[in-house]
């Protein structure tokens, strides 16, 4: 009947088994899904996929403003944005969002249309 | 003379993981009738699925429910897939049995801790739940997170594992089987948890066939039935055992999930010395055009998706059954007879996952 | 497709479904979708060693339905649902709980079938 208890008292003695969150923070893992990074701007060609694939429609994006909205709040953090973009300028990151004070909705503007003469001059 | 009292028993409770009213209708201490109540947790899931369009709606309905998600997502894209006549590579099942056991697992190691809270053995509730971080942790390490993998897609899986992955998933299942020898002793041969449950809820076989009881509540009676001897993803190629006990009490039905565990590991090591090399995944194109019924084998029981597409992107119906809403029923029999003090653990042994039930 | 699909109307549904108790057949579940202008296609499930059959009929909104659960008691939770959320009225269930099972009092009512929204003043 007290098979049991040569478990509790090992646990009693040997050191918790918990972390002091967030004094002692974990180490993310490699693969890790934790939020959507930041977009690189310049490189985003305003296609408009990520857009259409999202599942909870928490990017807009604008081609003749050229600007790509984000509301952190409402991605359910998938994966499919960064897999479908054709010029992969999104970047998923391993930690999670910490807490915030204020719902935010991050709005990026890229650079304005370059003509294809002036930018092989360029190279 | 009797004088019969009504005494709700939820929505809120705390051996109940989830909202269930049941209404008691008491003499005593005993139960003379029992009327379930849901409604608590409905989201109109199913109406949201006909706006996605059908690649997206694997996102939905894998939040269905946490526990079972990978089986969720497993049926919706097994059944869009035979309506569209695609054929997976043969290393992507291999793949999806892998995580679906490390989910059954985790998922049996989750309802083993509430069970024994259920009684107040908060001891092996923990350490019930200590163990299952390890599952926690490789599913993390391989998918990306820790509950709702997001691992299926129309046309295959969407990640790899590498081989020091699998090396590690293959010593997280040692561990597993270490830990769970020395709590099957606490579950099974104990003298006051066997006092807890043996004889308790005792249900028939044709009481459990007829009132359509599915997953371990069902096995537990003797009913021998078990949706991977099917053969759909990998499963006919690795050689399942169904386990089978007879008594029909709550005893037999934790004897059920304890010795399948052992059974997912013995799954998953084979899965992995067998895995063929090859593609994850193939292009898919078109949409779904027809009707289809897809069934898997959850860790609750069966699941049954009805997919009704018509040839545009959007589906014009689903429909999900999910084993909990079948398992249910079962309460309007079990109950009346039995004792208050024994109403939280027969309610657990049902494995209840009201959220799934309600979608 | 579905294989094993046998269409009836709903004077022969008690007849079939006290066939297939008879014959040891386990009860599954319904499914039922709105076809559109007030037609509904109500399918019955039914299992036997990994094998299913299903049986077909085809109802209008709001036409009466004899209820199954005098023959399978399990079918008194699903036949509830179809009845408040597609307007599929059951008559003889065994526990009705009027309309009130999954929605709440001041809920739209039949909330699955085919319903228009329009939206009433600007935001």
């Amino acid at each position: 009947m007290f098979d049991f208890l040569g478990n509790v008292l090992k646990n009693v003695l040997s050191k918790p088994s918990t972390r002091m969150y967030p004094y002692e923070k974990r180490e993310a893992m490699d693969k890790a899904r934790g939020a959507l990074g930041e977009i690189e701007i310049n490189k985003c060609i305003f296609c408009g996929i990520c857009a259409s694939k999202c599942p909870a429609l928490c990017i807009k994006v604008d081609k003749t403003e050229r600007s790509w909205e984000f509301n952190r709040l409402k991605c359910i953090v998938c994966n499919v944005c960064v897999e479908t973009c054709p010029v992969k300028c999104l970047h998923m990151d391993k930690a999670h969002l910490g807490p915030l004070l204020a719902s935010e909705k991050s709005k990026y503007f890229g650079p304005p249309k370059q003509a294809p003469a002036a930018k092989a001059s360029e190279n | 003379m009797n004088t019969k009292t009504t005494i709700p028993f939820g929505p809120q409770h705390p051996v109940l993981p989830e909202p269930l009213n049941l209404k008691l209708v008491m003499e005593d201490e005993k139960i003379v009738e029992a009327i379930p109540a849901i409604g608590y947790v409905h989201r109109g899931l199913e109406k949201l699925a006909e706006v996605k369009d059908f690649h997206q709606n694997v996102f939905l309905v894998e939040r269905i429910c946490g526990i079972c998600s990978v089986q969720h997502a497993m049926a919706y894209v097994q059944g869009i897939e035979s309506l569209m006549n695609i054929e997976i590579p043969d290393r992507a099942k291999y793949l999806r049995v892998i995580w679906a056991e490390l989910h059954r697992i985790h998922s049996h190691l989750l309802w083993l801790g509430l069970f024994a809270d259920a009684f107040g053995f908060e001891a092996l509730f923990m350490q019930c739940w200590r163990d299952r971080e390890k599952v926690m942790d490789i599913m993390e390490a391989t998918s990306g997170a820790r509950v709702v993998v997001s691992v299926n897609a129309v046309g295959g899986v969407k990640r790899d594992i590498s081989s020091e992955h699998l090396a590690e998933i293959v010593k997280v299942c040692d561990q597993v089987n270490e830990d769970m020898k020395k709590m099957e002793n606490a579950f099974l041969n104990d003298y006051t948890v066997r006092h807890r449950t043996v004889g308790v809820g005792r249900l028939t076989k044709d009481q459990a066939y007829s009132l359509g009881a599915v997953g371990p509540m069902a096995r537990a009676c003797g009913v021998a039935q078990d949706l991977r001897t099917m053969g759909y993803a990998a499963y006919g190629k690795l050689g399942f055992q169904m386990v089978v006990e007879q008594d029909g009490d709550c005893w037999a039905r934790t004897a059920v999930r304890v010795k399948e565990v052992y059974e997912c590991v013995r799954l998953i090591k084979t899965a992995i010395a067998d895995l063929p090399a090859g593609d994850i995944a193939i292009p898919v194109k078109g949409n779904p055009n027809g009707e289809v019924v897809s069934r898997v084998e959850q860790p609750r029981g069966e699941v049954l998706y009805y997919i009704k597409g018509n040839g545009t992107k959007n589906l014009d119906r689903l429909r999900v059954r999910t084993p909990t809403f079948a398992n249910i029923p079962t309460l309007l029999v079990m109950l009346p007879g039995s004792q208050l003090a024994d109403v939280p653990v027969l309610l657990l042994t049902i494995d209840p996952c009201i959220s799934c039930t309600e979608r | 497709m579905i294989a094993n699909v046998n269409e009836i109307t709903k004077d022969q549904l008690l007849g079939e479904t006290q066939k297939m108790a008879a014959q040891g057949y386990r009860f599954v579940t319904t499914s039922c979708t709105d076809l559109g202008e007030g037609k509904l296609d109500v399918l019955y499930h039914f299992d036997k060693d990994a094998e299913l059959h299903n049986l077909r009929i085809k109802a209008e909104k709001g036409e009466e339905v004899p209820s199954i659960s005098k023959i399978y008691l399990c079918a008194v939770l699903i036949e509830n649902e179809m009845s408040e959320l597609f307007g599929l009225k059951v008559v003889g269930m065994a526990i009705d709980y009027g309309g009130h099972m999954l929605l709440a009092p001041e809920a739209l009512k039949t909330p699955q079938s085919k319903i228009t929204i329009e939206q009433r003043g600007a935001k």
